[in-house]
């Protein structure tokens, strides 16, 4: 973890962010890794740990293909809509703050980190809202294998959403003092946050949409 | 903020909205399978994805690397996904 009070990198890392951001051809002159390397990898693990959850799901729907589509027709379609439009949303702040921060602007970063917390939180509210309505209507983790597969897929991104209130909460702690600043675990917060999103988006997809 | 930035952030948040309404429409045709709205509804969530991984996720001016990377990762699930879906409605047709 660098701060930009101890890192003489830090500020040559924005300056070269900010000039891959201007130029007309940023292939040839400055290319960067946004945040850490480490999360990057990170970030590739899971994707591709998805990739075969997602597999295997769509591999079990086609060999109970009407069970599957009886029991997707028990979700609501606008509700998952709502959830990724939330999730677009707080990506969108997110990518926002991570450019304010860069450019100085670090109370317009602020803003920005507490409004993904409040898409976030949109979505957290929405998920267990429609969690407790599946359950109250009888679709439970065990009903079937449709519904099993609903409760794992939502319920291991929603453990990697509480994840990333914690990476937004140092997000925050970061950028609240000078002292502490770094543009580099800010990139890396919004990395993880942005995973989150387009995981879902794929997720959206499988269980509300698909045929 | 600069406004070059902070306007093309909102025209891709806004044009991701919109797509989602596509899968929308998609999803409201509730019924038989479908290999067309399927492969339509995975087809837009990789659209979708290689938007934020090179807008939101700034991969665009990423080392060649992390962009290969990106893609081959979007590729191969589309791959697997599509490709189960079809070998499996074939195999349970068959």
């Amino acid at each position: 973890m660098t701060n930009v009070a101890d890192a003489p990198s830090s500020p040559d890392r924005v300056e070269v962010r900010a000039a891959a951001r201007e130029a007309s051809e940023p292939a040839r002159v400055a290319r960067f890794v946004p945040g850490q390397p480490d999360m990057w990898v990170f970030v590739f693990v899971e994707a591709f740990l998805f990739t075969a959850y997602f597999t295997v799901y769509v591999v079990c729907r086609t060999r109970s293909i009407d069970l599957y589509l009886q029991s997707q027709a028990h979700l609501s379609l606008g509700v998952g809509t709502f959830n990724t439009l939330a999730l677009l949303a707080s990506s969108w702040s997110m990518a926002r703050c991570v450019q304010a921060a860069r450019e100085g602007t670090y109370g317009a970063a602020l803003r920005n980190s507490f409004l993904t917390m409040f898409f976030g939180s949109v979505f957290l509210v929405s998920k267990v809202t429609e969690w407790t309505t599946e359950i109250h209507e009888g679709n439970t983790f065990t009903t079937n294998e449709f519904f099993s597969f609903y409760y794992f897929l939502t319920a291991l991104h929603f453990i990697h959403l509480l994840i990333g209130f914690v990476f937004l909460g140092v997000v925050v702690y970061q950028l609240w003092s000078p002292a502490r600043r770094s543009q580099e675990l800010v990139e890396t917060g919004a990395t993880y946050w942005h995973t989150i999103d387009f995981l879902w988006v794929i997720i959206f997809s499988l269980l509300y949409v698909m045929r | 903020m600069n406004a070059v930035f902070e306007k093309r952030l909102l025209v891709v948040w806004l044009g991701l909205s919109a797509i989602t309404m596509v899968s929308l429409w998609i999803g409201s045709h509730q019924g038989r399978p479908s290999a067309v709205a399927t492969s339509g509804a995975i087809g837009i969530a990789l659209v979708k994805v290689r938007i934020i991984f090179r807008e939101f996720m700034e991969v665009r001016h990423a080392p060649a690397l992390l962009c290969r990377l990106a893609d081959v990762w979007v590729v191969i699930t589309g791959a697997s996904l599509l490709g189960a879906y079809l070998v499996g409605m074939g195999l349970s047709a068959g």
